[in-house]
């Protein structure tokens, strides 16, 4: 049963975000700025600032603790100070460290005493500055007479977790302090694994049942959503809390279990945009974890996603991650693979806008090609000179120092940098209809076309309708456009293959786009898959927004018609369903069998969405009464009425499959 | 050979075992007054125009200079919102094929198949057997079925796919006739006959609000059909959305409010599809 006082507390009152939080109003980057501080010295010092400030507080109906009650963080370096450090550096985002995954399993296991014994001074001083504030709770526990969490609070986190409680309030305990260091999209890494060994132990003693450890694993979600309003990301929701279950182990052997089950479950019941749940599946995932999984595709959370072991582990491999490692991957904030611990990446440091691209080898080959393969090669030669310049923009990284999240990580053995590529149908539809009826048919003049993007489709309303309506897409599972993406994403590695970045890592191509399907067509004028200037591109590795689709089938076999092991920096497949088909049983297993063959046919990553087009359009014009209304926008879930309007008609437009 | 077909649906639902693909053939002798599919009652093909986004431009009205348009009076290759098209296209038998087959891994790991319905697809049948013969050993194939046919040509079809799904509307023949059109006697006749063969089959009720789904009607059906099978599908009020786009008009007034599932207990073997 679900925790009602705790649900209306923290998601639904809400007004403990007004009660209990105070500004932080010192400006700390003129005091460090003055003080002449060192990088390390700022970080710690504000660390230790806003741990003094924090004040615990605790509610009889909660078993899981701690929330923030600092309202904002503080900026460690002036706005002079970042404008000198972005002429010397590149400086990814905002400069502060993101999409890790610390080693909670080791932290959990072993308590904070005893990564105190070799850490440096500024590790010994984030260590302290935590226990000082766990010791609030402690205190705050004895007044309250709370005996639960007096004895978990004299255990944790100077010790390791006895138990699943201790061990889920440990988790809580580093999550939150990791954002109070100022260190942002972090993630939760493969939960069910690291918190295995202290569930089945209690299961097994008898402390709890499946139905009580549910519970207890319910109130452990909602502590995800006690502070995430104040984690914001492009919009709010992007928060990169990002929780991932199931995998293969060294053995291939299937690890979902009993918790990664009761997980599903908590947030189907639960309906919070936090945690975001991820699947770690592979050809032997049974379709009875896909249905259950789809149960919780009918929530309508956008979640989960699924990533196909079978082609992410050797995909890693081959970038050079450890076997040991690759087999262990979780994902970032959305989609882009990391490894916990080890992991130092910057998995989504930049991205290449391939419909510009092509649009400009169109545009300036088509005069003179002789045939579509000049055109192809230009291609070729304006991707490898993007992949450059991105490249090229991005020496010297310098991100902020997280004395707290090293503590928390064996070392920082990879750093390899992500790059996006947006807009994939677009650009592969783009190429397919020159090809056909400029250089093939020959029934539209190089001329024709170029005068037709450049007023918009203004001047030539049929050669709109024929390139956007008419000419093959990507989702039609045409061979001859899935070929030509093929072209363009392998050329995307090529043109990044064997090239070394500013840390000694490699880059990774990707299929994700972030926000870049909004903010790279912006941008970008007319072009000629019959897209209008300024149109989105589909997010992700989607199709076209427009594209007419037979259905879920040929999108899927489009998108996994080629091998995306040379581009495994992450970026999935969405399939958007209209909510109504997930009202029969026989559906859903249908749903499931479409997922696992996706699985089969070697796609890499699949995200589905139960979206109700009818209650988004109702949402806007009365948004009050739709607060809970949740729709996946890139690589995360959000609260409908939340988000710009931009972000909202996006997902409006997407293909949505009826049935 | 060719036939006509209106909509080929991949990830069919709700047409049968496992992943389908639907083929829609086109034309249909019955008119039922609830049909949700009326471009498909016309054999032959016809302008489509979805009213919702239509900026009013004229494009489609203006001259254009392609053959396939003349006989519609439109320019199908001009509306900026594609809402301007014709219902219905001639396959060649082979065409349809090829592109049947290319489902065939996902038909095979899930049970699935093809199953081909409209329309009447026993309106097209020569065509309809030859694809069912191509199809035979190969990929799973049924058909949905007014059972509005002659005592032959049901035959030769049911025989010649692997599971058949027909509608049993009334059993009165003036209701029948009354609600679809046509009289009700071959149709049941063709269901007696199925039952008594041992073609896998699925009997089907439209649950239409105080037309079909009165007692004494679905009683009848119940005693008609006696321990065979039968899914009895809810009314779906959206029925009446593509009417406007084939220049019909929807005569039947039945609200949301008014659709509910009436008393099916004495089914022996039903299920009711919502």
């Amino acid at each position: 049963m679900m925790n009602k006082a705790l649900y209306n507390f923290y998601i639904v009152d809400r007004s403990y975000r007004e009660m209990y939080r105070k500004e932080f109003d010192r400006n700390l980057a003129e005091e460090f700025h003055s003080a002449d501080l060192s990088d390390e010295e700022r970080l710690i010092r504000r660390f230790e600032l806003l741990c003094e400030k924090e004040v615990a507080h605790i509610h009889d109906f909660e078993k899981i603790v701690m929330l923030r009650t600092n309202k904002n963080i503080p900026e460690c370096f002036t706005d002079g100070e970042w404008a000198e450090r972005r002429k010397n550096h590149y400086i990814h985002e905002n400069g502060y460290v993101s999409n890790l995954s610390p080693n909670y399993a080791k932290v959990i296991e072993k308590g904070l005493l005893h990564f105190r014994k070799d850490a440096n001074e500024y590790g010994v001083r984030a260590i302290d500055a935590c226990l000082s504030v766990c010791d609030r709770y402690l205190e705050e526990a004895r007044k309250q007479d709370r005996q639960d969490l007096v004895k978990i609070f004299s255990q944790i986190p100077r010790y390791g977790a006895r138990n699943f409680r201790e061990a889920l309030q440990f988790f809580r305990i580093i999550h939150f302090f990791l954002w109070l260091e100022g260190d942002y999209h972090n993630t939760v890494g493969r939960f069910d694994q690291y918190m295995y060994p202290y569930f089945i132990a209690d299961i097994e003693r008898g402390v709890y049942t499946k139905e009580t450890a549910l519970d207890l694993i319910e109130d452990f979600f909602i502590s995800f959503n006690k502070d995430s309003d104040l984690y914001v990301g492009v919009q709010q929701g992007d928060n990169g809390q990002s929780m991932v279950l199931g995998g293969t182990d060294k053995d291939g052997n299937d690890t979902y279990n009993m918790l990664s089950e009761l997980c599903l479950i908590a947030s189907e019941e639960l309906k919070l945009i936090d945690p975001k749940i991820n699947l770690r599946v592979s050809k032997n995932t049974p379709l009875s974890v896909f249905e259950q999984c789809t149960k919780l595709t009918r929530a309508g959370l956008g979640f989960p996603q699924y990533s196909n072991d079978d082609v992410v582990i050797p995909a890693l491999i081959k970038y050079g991650y450890a076997p040991e490692d690759a087999i262990n991957y979780v994902v970032a904030a959305c989609w882009e693979f990391i490894i916990p611990g080890v992991g130092n990446d910057i998995a989504n440091i930049g991205a290449l806008n391939f419909p510009a691209v092509i649009d400009r080898a169109i545009r300036e080959a088509i005069g003179s090609a002789k045939g579509f393969n000049e055109l192809l090669e230009r291609t070729r030669s304006l991707i490898f000179e993007e992949c450059d310049k991105i490249r090229a923009s991005i020496h010297d990284v310098l991100v902020a120092p997280s004395h707290f999240m090293d503590i928390l990580r064996d070392g920082k053995k990879y750093n390899n940098f992500g790059i996006h590529g947006s807009g994939i149908a677009s650009a592969a539809d783009a190429l397919v209809a020159v090809k056909k009826y400029v250089f093939d048919e020959g029934s539209v003049t190089p001329e024709r076309l170029i005068s037709a993007l450049d007023s918009n489709f203004e001047s030539d309303a049929e050669l709109l309708h024929k390139l956007r309506f008419e000419a093959p897409k990507m989702g039609h599972a045409d061979p001859e456009v899935d070929k030509l993406a093929g072209f363009i994403i392998n050329t995307f590695a090529d043109a990044l293959d064997g090239k070394t970045n500013c840390l000694g890592g490699c880059y990774r191509a990707g299929s994700g786009t972030a926000m870049y399907y909004l903010w790279h067509a912006r941008e970008l004028g007319a072009t000629a898959d019959g897209r209008f200037a300024s149109e989105p591109f589909g997010t992700n590795f989607s199709p076209n927004l427009f594209a007419k689709i037979p259905g879920p089938i040929s999108v899927i076999e489009s998108f996994t018609a080629n091998d995306m092991t040379r581009n495994m920096n992450g970026g999935p497949l969405t399939l958007e369903f209209a909510s109504s088909i997930f009202n029969n049983e026989e559906s859903m297993r249908k749903v499931a069998e479409l997922i696992k063959y996706f699985i089969m046919r070697g796609g890499h990553q699949l995200q589905l969405n139960a979206v109700n087009l009818d209650t988004m359009k109702a949402a806007q014009k009365n948004p009050e009464l739709y607060r809970n209304l949740v729709v996946r926008i890139w690589g995360w879930s959000a609260y409908f009425v939340e988000l710009d309007r931009e972000f909202q008609n996006h997902v409006m437009l997407r293909q949505e499959y009826t049935v | 050979m060719k036939a006509t077909i209106f909509d080929i649906k991949e990830f069919a639902l709700n047409d049968g075992e496992g992943i389908r693909t639907t083929v829609f053939f086109k034309g249909c002798p019955l008119r039922c007054a609830w049909c949700h599919n009326p471009e498909g009652l016309s054999p032959a093909p016809e302008l489509y125009i979805k009213k919702n986004g239509c900026r009013n431009c004229g494009l489609c009205k203006k001259d254009c200079r392609h053959p396939e348009c003349k006989p519609f009076g439109r320019c199908i290759h001009i509306c900026p919102m594609d809402l301007v098209s014709v219902a219905g296209r001639e396959w060649n038998v082979n065409e349809l094929y090829d592109m049947l087959m290319r489902g065939k891994a996902i038909y095979e790991s899930t049970g699935g198949g093809v199953t081909f319905s409209g329309g009447e697809p026993l309106m097209q049948s020569e065509f309809l057997f030859e694809i069912l013969e191509m199809l035979r050993g190969k990929v799973h194939t049924a058909i949905e079925t007014s059972g509005f046919a002659s005592e032959n040509v049901f035959k030769k079809i049911a025989s010649a796919c692997d599971f058949v799904i027909m509608d049993i509307k009334f059993i009165s023949g003036e209701l029948h006739k009354k609600y679809t059109g046509c009289s009700n006697e071959k149709i049941l006749d063709n269901a007696k006959w199925l039952i008594r063969s041992n073609i896998p089959h699925l009997f089907r009720t439209p649950l239409i609000p105080t037309i079909t789904d009165t007692e004494d009607n679905l009683r009848a059906i119940s005693d008609f059909i006696g321990e065979e099978k039968i899914e009895l599908l809810k009314y779906n009020t959206l029925a009446s959305a593509k009417y406007a786009s084939v220049g019909r008009v929807f005569d039947l007034n039945i609200s949301s409010e008014e659709v509910s599932i009436p008393n099916v207990s004495f089914f022996k073997n039903a299920t009711v599809r919502k």
